[in-house]
């Protein structure tokens, strides 16, 4: 009830604001940040690799639909919001709109009769692609992709949320950065992950904290809360970058391998964040997730590939942290307490009495982000029900954890997440039974 | 990816919510594509291991699937002088043997399924060439025990399950001897129910036998664990920890 | 009337390793495949996942990853006086069934042959004369050589992600691996496994007794590991569900950990599952396939399926079955020593020592299939087979594996069978037994062979394949010099109580208990098309668009477990196909 009226309260400020806004500003499109030749072509592929980038399928395909063609249903709680056809089909999709059109909805969210996208689309972040870039991806959306006639369900949300005019005013807030890209020139390299990361790829979106209003909190590298750390419905997308990145301990090789492959020495990506490798990640250019991972880190790559193959990769041991937990489970006492009897009993053997896992297949749970996040929910949920690191070019092997749900009660999930946020060193909150209940029974219903 | 997730845009404080407000689902499209699965899983999930549950039917109570009254005597009293209670360790009946019997001889072992059973049959083959009597192990302990106790009543004056353990004992020893004339259709009675006997004792308490899990409780067999990465390298010392089961009893 | 399916350019029979190997490699040529499995699809989670998978009596005993035999059996007789009987219940060998094949289910021990046992007859002729090869006794040469082959088991190994040390490696003789193995261009692609307690013991043992034991070559991971495929395997936990069983840790070497995801992203590639091949189809001139018909299970229905190139990569049994009943060379005539198909079928000849330790704790659930120490101090190259008056060899091996207890309670004899002894010898025993195993060769003759059965069909109306099998003094007697030389060492460990199990001269061949599932031979290699059904690229002599893969190719069986040499041979074949065979089909020799 309480979180219903801050709601209503921010929304009421949101329409005052709107209000004045629609008083003082004229809708107005950006103008391009690069003057391009009219007769300029993009390279071969260029369009399609900057669709991968921006990762526009997955959010523009629906389940089991065509590619491109819209209709994918984006749940809220105030009602669904359908992705559109982006296919050149000029009834049903953008066939009929124009370059300039098209950067309109790219960098300022305007529909060509000037109503305003609903923000589910992160022009917030694509106003930094270069004119380039934006062409190449409206020549191949427009000639690289076969028209595809699928009229998309309208988005219908429920009063106030169906008025457009509301965006507006958040537009002119959250647009207050202008369109176009600005280096740090730490490196060429550093530079060419900052674009990706900032522009197409907009990690923002989700690893950038909130503000009240729902704006990214750190849209650019140059603020300090720049993907400090988000939270997605109840999923922690972890901070990525500055002082409190929790990819600190990793080299930037590693986190190359994790964009590319969903998995690396120490993690494995699963969730939200498994379907952006899967589906965007994996298609860029080991050049280019070097880059990103070396903007991330702040450090340039020394290798040139990504994920090779032929590895044999020795078991990491207990380290200072994880010792004292790693010896007690060694000793496999009978007297031991629920929570690691239930770790041996089901987790041990590809985690192992270390918590260290196995490099590339198995994720560590020492410091592991999900295991000591705030959000406990995901936890609960990938004991549960598993997870699964998708199939991609340069690690072909589906990793699938199975579930525990038919094998642990709530209690035992409980004495088991208790157990596995306060050993190895981590220290983190313990939660209950009715924590796991709630999981469950969410699950279940949905 | 869903780049600005609707649930959130309409829920500024999202990150502060108490947890028990948290769905917690892996991802927005497994989400939305998730019903059936998470109805059917909400039909599987068990919220009590075994420890909790209530103890099972008595074995007289027991609800028989495929043995007959006779039968179910035999198996009784046969499996209790296999594997008898006395000495250290459960025996065939505290470890409910003759549920898990009744239970395979029900299903797909009792009838052979998987076997090649199509005539002709030489149910006088050599033994070295296996299987080859045309019933199912179902059908074996149908026309077995009939037979067995005929010949029990005929030199110890009642049938198996009337006898005096010492009795039974010299039966079996016949039985196991082929000093019990059988034709040879159930010529391997003895053989089968005493590996049925041992299966039942050890597999999984899932099957109805191994109650408890007291059998590897006995021997020390950690049941389904399987992860022992830091135990190769500990020469010679006993394993410690008592057995899990494939639904999560521990013992 | 069957119906047709669209014409592929390769159609591979049986989604198991070999099936596989063809299938990524021939994939990378742009070539469209199809292939055809009997039985279900299967991947590490759900069908291996634990914990449901640690169910010794679903897969241990009740045997639920297996071929079914009610779908697919044999006939077995020890001689031709016998009648020959169904193999109606598994026993002896444990076929695989779906996809991975025997692949999934093995113990991952990956062995290469030695180079003496791949021109076997002119190493014996050569050193003793001819006169020491009996009668009846058909062994030959392999038709390729150990140095050709020795890129292939290679990378065979490297795909499988191997665990061992090299013992010769590039001619250098290194301690602490096998001196006696043939040479290795590299090093295992992962270091060996740690040792158990009895595998130390054995180990310490040899030692002492001047024998040079190394770890067994394991295609089981010691560490995570990445293969030339990009594919991958988790660490070995040592969980001790290996034979039988799915891996579900990643840890087992299978076409499930190794080659499977990464072909299924191929677009060229596609496979139909509860598909099963009853025939190869011919060409009017004979010279040719023109695809294969299969039994689809779903629809019900006979399907011919046309391919320009027909790979058989079923299981050695069922890849004979289908050449006899499709009349890929001429079937093999004991009573006249001509035609070729069925002929040499050969298997293995086992025995080994239990040793009873009270004192001792083994943990025999801690393990792993190709767990252990060997040595090879027996091996068919260090035996003098004219003083010992036998051909062969065997490994020996110690270490645990399979400890559960409904197939694996060892007990000393004259522990009753049931009742309060038994029940007290569990007690005492589980846990306190470690065992020695002599893996030896079982070499090919005359009257072992497989035909066609006269009196038994399967469900689809074919007659059951025959085999008529039994063991040879030869054999025998290399198993009893086995024994008596592993007697001494095991008594040397000081058991408080041993038993010997070796089979002795009389012994006949018993289809109920467990012996291996190395059944070899039937579509021999061969220099000619009148000793043996293919040719040395395993490519049908008179079929020259059907290459045949597996076991079934072995002239003789080794002395080892057969995965190590069927793999390189895969290889070895799909490259001939690829650099060879595709510019110019035609017979390659």
């Amino acid at each position: 009830m309480k979180t219903f009226l801050r709601i209503l309260a921010g929304l009421v400020v949101v329409g005052v604001i709107a209000l004045l806004a629609f008083v003082f500003v004229p809708v107005k499109r950006s103008a391009p940040t690069q003057n391009l030749a009219a007769d300029w072509q993009p390279e071969e592929g260029q369009g399609q690799y900057v669709m991968y980038a921006g990762d526009c399928v997955a959010c523009h395909t629906a389940e089991g639909g065509e590619p491109l063609a819209g209709g994918r249903p984006i749940e809220s709680p105030m009602g669904t919001i359908w992705s559109t056809n982006i296919t050149p089909d000029p009834k049903t999709g953008i066939g009929g709109w124009s370059l300039d059109d098209f950067r309109a909805a790219m960098v300022d969210g305007l529909m060509p009769d000037g109503t305003h996208l609903y923000p589910a689309m992160p022009y917030e972040n694509f106003r930094f692609m270069s004119e380039a870039d934006i062409r190449a991806l409206y020549d191949y959306l427009m000639n690289g992709v076969e028209p595809v006639e699928n009229r998309v369900q309208a988005t219908q949300l429920a009063f106030p949320f169906n008025q457009r005019w509301g965006l507006r005013a958040w537009n002119w807030m959250a647009l207050s950065h202008e369109a176009g890209f600005k280096p740090l020139g730490a490196s060429e390299m550093q530079d060419r992950g900052q674009y990706l990361v900032e522009g197409a790829g907009h990690c923002a979106a989700c690893h950038s904290p909130r503000n009240e209003l729902m704006m990214q909190d750190g849209v650019t590298a140059s603020q300090k809360t720049f993907l400090a750390g988000g939270v997605i419905d109840g999923w922690e997308a972890p901070a990525l970058y500055g002082p409190n990145s929790t990819i600190a301990g990793w080299s930037v090789e590693e986190t190359a391998n994790y964009l590319a492959t969903g998995r690396n020495a120490h993690s494995a990506a699963n969730g939200e964040m498994a379907l952006v490798v899967e589906h965007s990640l994996q298609h860029l250019t080991d050049a280019d997730n070097l880059a990103i991972a070396a903007f991330l880190k702040g450090k340039d790559a020394e290798t040139t590939e990504v994920a090779g193959v032929m590895k044999a990769m020795p078991q990491p041991e207990a380290d200072a942290a994880g010792e004292e937990t790693a010896a007690m489970l060694t000793e496999a006492s009978p007297d031991m307490p629920l929570g690691p009897r239930l770790y041996l009993d089901n987790c041990s053997g590809c985690h192992f009495v270390t918590g260290k896992g196995a490099p590339e297949i198995f994720p560590e749970l020492e410091n592991n982000p999900m295991v000591v996040s705030a959000e406990v929910g995901p936890l609960i949920s990938v004991i549960l029900n598993g997870a699964e690191v998708p199939s991609t070019e340069k690690r072909p092997m589906k990793l699938v954890m199975q579930g525990y749900a038919e094998r642990l009660d709530d209690a035992e999930v409980a004495e088991l997440v208790n157990f596995l946020r306060s050993s190895w060193g981590n220290d983190a909150a313990a939660i209950s039974a009715e924590d796991v209940a709630k999981v469950r029974a969410a699950q279940s219903t949905h | 990816m869903l780049p600005f997730p609707g649930r959130l845009m309409f829920n500024p404080l999202a990150g502060h919510l108490p947890m028990t407000d948290i769905p917690g689902l892996p991802s927005r499209r497994s989400f939305l594509k998730g019903s059936a699965a998470g109805v059917a899983l909400s039909a599987l999930a068990t919220s009590a291991s075994a420890e909790k549950a209530e103890a099972p039917v008595s074995l007289e109570d027991y609800k028989r699937e495929f043995l007959n009254d006779a039968e179910w005597a035999f198996v009784m009293a046969a499996t209790a002088r296999l594997i008898p209670s006395e000495g250290d360790g459960p025996g065939a009946i505290e470890a409910r043997v003759p549920v898990f019997i009744d239970r395979q001889l029900a299903g797909d072992y009792g009838s052979a399924e998987d076997w090649y059973m199509e005539g002709p049959h030489d149910a006088s083959a050599s033994p070295q060439l296996g299987w080859q009597t045309p019933l199912t192990p179902a059908e074996v302990y149908r026309q077995a025990i009939p037979a067995f106790d005929a010949w029990c009543s005929k030199t110890h004056g009642d049938v198996f399950a009337g006898l005096e353990a010492s009795q039974q004992d010299e039966a079996l020893t016949a039985l196991q001897n082929g000093d019990v004339e059988l034709q040879p259709e159930v010529r391997d009675f003895f053989s089968i129910l005493l590996a049925n006997t041992k299966e039942g004792y050890f597999a999984d308490p899932m099957y109805g036998g191994n109650h408890g899990m007291q059998s590897w409780v006995y021997i020390g067999f950690p049941g389904a664990r399987a992860a022992f990465r830091e135990w190769p390298e500990r020469h010679n010392i006993r394993y410690p920890l008592g057995p899990v089961s494939i639904s999560g009893e521990r013992a | 009337m069957a119906r047709q399916e669209k014409k592929k350019d390769v159609v591979i029979v049986g989604l198991g390793w070999t099936g596989a190997i063809a299938g990524i490699e021939l994939a990378q040529d742009g070539l469209e495949i199809v292939a055809l499995e009997r039985g279900p699809d299967q991947s590490t989670v759900p069908n291996f996942k634990y914990p449901n998978q640690i169910d010794e009596l679903k897969y241990g005993v009740r045997l639920k990853m297996m071929q079914k035999l009610s779908q697919q059996t044999v006939t077995v007789r020890r001689n031709e006086d016998e009648t020959a009987r169904p193999y109606r219940k598994l026993g002896s060998f444990l076929p695989g069934n779906g996809v991975g094949g025997a692949g999934t289910h093995w113990n991952g021990l990956n062995w290469r042959p030695m180079p003496e046992e791949l021109k076997l007859k002119s190493y014996v002729i050569e050193n003793w004369g001819e006169d020491i090869i009996a009668e009846d006794m058909t062994i030959g040469d392999y038709p390729v050589s150990y140095d050709e082959l020795e890129p292939y088991f290679t990378q065979f190994e490297k795909v499988a992600g191997i665990s061992g040390y090299a013992g010769n490696l590039n001619g250098e003789i290194r301690e602490g691996g096998n001196p006696f193995e043939g040479w290795r261009s590299e090093d295992f692609p992962m270091p060996p496994l740690p040792r158990t307690w009895d595998s130390q013991k054995f180990h310490d043992a040899c030692i002492a007794s001047g024998y040079h034991p190394f770890p067994a070559p394991a295609g089981i991971a010691s560490t995570a590991y990445v293969n030339p495929y990009g594919m991958q395997m988790g660490p070995c936990n040592f969980c001790g569900f290996c034979e039988r069983y799915g891996c579900y840790q990643y840890s087992k070497s299978s076409p499930q950990t190794t080659i499977l995801d990464a072909l299924k992203r191929k677009p060229n590639f596609s496979y139909r599952t509860h598909c099963e091949v009853l025939r190869v189809e011919m060409a009017e001139d004979g010279k040719t396939a023109t695809g294969v018909t299969y039994f689809d299970e779903e629809a019900q229905e006979e399907v011919f399926q046309p391919a320009d190139l027909v790979i058989l990569s079923s299981y050695q049994l069922n890849n004979v079955h289908l050449m006899l009943v499709s009349g890929i060379g001429e079937p093999y005539d004991p009573a006249t020593g001509k035609g070729v198909t069925g002929k040499n079928y050969a298997y293995q000849m086992n025995g080994g020592i239990s040793m009873f330790f009270e004192d001792d704790n083994f943990n025999p659930f801690v393990g792993h299939g190709a767990n252990g120490t060997c040595i090879d101090d027996f091996a068919i190259n260090q035996i003098d087979f004219g003083e010992e008056g036998f051909i062969g060899g065997a490994y020996w091996r110690s270490g645990t594996f399979n400890g559960q207890p409904i197939r694996n309670m060892p007990l000393p004899k004259g522990t009753p069978a049931w009742g309060a002894g038994w029940k007290e010898g569990i007690g005492r025993w589980y846990g306190h037994a470690m065992s020695i195993g002599s893996h030896g060769s079982n070499l090919a003759y005359a009257n072992n062979y497989l035909d066609l059965d006269p009196n038994y069909t399967d469900r689809h109306g074919r007659p059951l394949m025959r085999m008529t099998f039994d063991w040879h003094d030869n054999d025998l007697r290399m198993n009893q010099f086995m024994k008596s030389k592993m007697e001494p060492l095991a008594k040397s460990m000081n058991p408080d109580i041993m038993q010997v199990g070796f089979k002795g001269p009389g012994a006949h061949y018993d289809v109920r208990p467990y012996q291996t599932t190395h059944n070899t031979g039937g579509h021999i290699m061969s220099e000619t098309p009148q000793e043996g059904v293919v040719n040395r690229y395993c490519q049908a002599w008179d079929k020259h668009n059907v290459f045949v893969m597996g076991a079934g190719n072995f002239v003789q069986n080794t002395q080892y477990n057969p995965t190590g040499l069927l793999g390189g041979l895969a290889y070895w074949t799909v490259q001939a196909i690829r650099t060879q065979y595709l510019p110019n089909p035609r017979p390659l020799v």
